[in-house]
């Protein structure tokens, strides 16, 4: 890809968000380029996923706008689509599928993963340590194994803007080490990352963003 | 990515034996229900058994499609759909296919069976089969697009046949034509010509009206 297909700007302006009346957040602003990392921290209901959810399209925003390269998520040409991968606080795992069929299909909906994968799924269950699990069904495993898995998506892509909404629960310290540097390495590459958390993990981690929320 | 996308739908049905026979096995003790309660009269009988088929051929899509989205929304499967740069109306409109393959497919299959045991006349279960063959297709879509209409209720166990019922009405009015048409000695196909029109608007169209519908539930 060429520097220009790069290059990418996020701008969310003024954003304000309700549900069913419920003020969720009002007047959200932020500016992100490549090899940004954002934490948005704040406690429970402050609207943490809302805002994520808003910033992957699917949360309809009551005013302003979030706009990549000046052009508006919800516009007919807008390439955003093709640059995040989001990954909620629910893993996006089938409990009938085991680990490695749950990637493959998954990795179905993301086409910068390209066809023929298997050795790509079999690093990226690799990477998080869940290649000893990878013919468990997912109803079989522990909730941390499960997020392992949905992270492992995370190899796997190679979409430059990623969505996290709270990626730490119920991972062990020893996999976070593993995480933070697959973040840095995501930044080295151009990357932008957007994670809602409570925890702060971010001391090693350079170009750090914080937006912090705060309940209504 | 569709073999990956069949492939992953046929392991799931597999896997759960029960969501290919438990339609089947409601479809027969429905239908076994209304000798029961008619009792044995033969003429009567004879007159609404293909009435009473495609009654229990709604109750059983209704069943099976009532909650179809509600698993992949609870693990979060939907805002993946939703999220993703590859064209999910190929995903749905394979699930809806393989949704029609177990669970209407069996009792198409094990119509003629019926008609031995319901004293049905070869013409008639012919077209019966027929307007199944071409009527539950329209019905599982219809099904599924309500359940992916009350997807973010909470409470949405009556609600999506109250919605739904009402649009599977042209559908029953041209197949119970149909089968009078045939049982009185006339024509039927033009019936089932109608039918397969309404097939062929309602399979191609409904992916679109799906994604949309999931877009606007997931919102709420």
């Amino acid at each position: 890809m060429d520097d220009a297909l790069n290059k990418i700007e996020i701008s969310v302006n003024s954003a304000t968000c309700y549900k069913n009346n419920n003020l969720i957040f009002e007047d959200i602003n932020i500016e992100l380029k490549n090899g940004d990392f954002m934490l948005i921290i704040g406690p429970n209901g402050c609207g943490k996923t809302t805002l994520i959810k808003s910033l992957c399209g699917i949360q309809k925003l009551e005013f302003g706008n979030i706009l990549i390269n000046n052009l508006d998520i919800h516009s007919k040409n807008s390439e955003y689509i093709e640059n995040i991968i989001y990954l909620g606080h629910k893993n996006s795992l089938n409990n009938d599928l085991s680990v490695q069929e749950n990637l493959e299909y998954l990795s179905v909906f993301d086409s910068s993963v390209g066809s023929n994968n298997f050795d790509k799924i079999k690093n990226a269950m690799d990477y998080f340590n869940i290649y000893k699990y990878k013919d468990y069904m997912i109803s079989d495993l522990s909730e941390g194994n499960r997020k392992r898995t949905s992270l492992a998506r995370l190899v796997l892509s190679k979409k430059k803007i990623w969505l996290l909404d709270e990626p730490l629960s119920f991972l062990d310290n020893n996999i976070l080490d593993s995480f933070v540097s697959l973040i840095k390495r995501h930044q080295a590459n151009d990357g932008i990352v957007i994670v809602s958390t409570h925890y702060d993990f971010s001391k090693s981690i350079s170009n750090v963003k914080y937006l912090k929320m705060e309940t209504k | 990515m569709i073999n990956i996308l069949i492939k992953k739908e046929l392991s799931l049905y597999f896997r759960n034996l029960n969501n290919i026979f438990l339609p089947l096995i409601f479809f027969f003790l429905i239908i076994s229900i209304f000798p029961l309660v008619l009792g044995p009269e033969k003429t009567l009988f004879n007159k609404i058994i293909p009435g009473v088929i495609w009654i229990t051929a709604i109750l059983t899509t209704l069943l099976t499609s009532n909650n179809f989205f509600k698993e992949d929304f609870n693990a979060g499967i939907i805002e993946t759909y939703l999220t993703s740069d590859v064209s999910i109306e190929i995903v749905l409109f394979i699930r809806i296919i393989v949704c029609w393959i177990f669970t209407c497919l069996p009792i198409v299959i094990f119509i003629p069976i019926v008609s031995i045991l319901f004293d049905i006349t070869f013409q008639s279960s012919i077209v019966i089969l027929l307007t199944l063959v071409i009527g539950t297709p329209i019905l599982i879509s219809i099904g599924i697009f309500g359940s992916a209409l009350t997807l973010g209720l909470a409470k949405n166990n009556i609600l999506t046949p109250v919605i739904i019922i009402p649009f599977y009405i042209p559908v029953l009015i041209f197949s119970a034509s149909a089968i009078q048409s045939v049982s009185a000695g006339l024509p039927y196909d033009m019936q089932i010509y109608i039918l397969a029109s309404l097939l062929t608007l309602v399979l191609p169209t409904m992916p679109y009206l799906l994604k949309y519908t999931l877009e606007i539930s997931i919102n709420n």
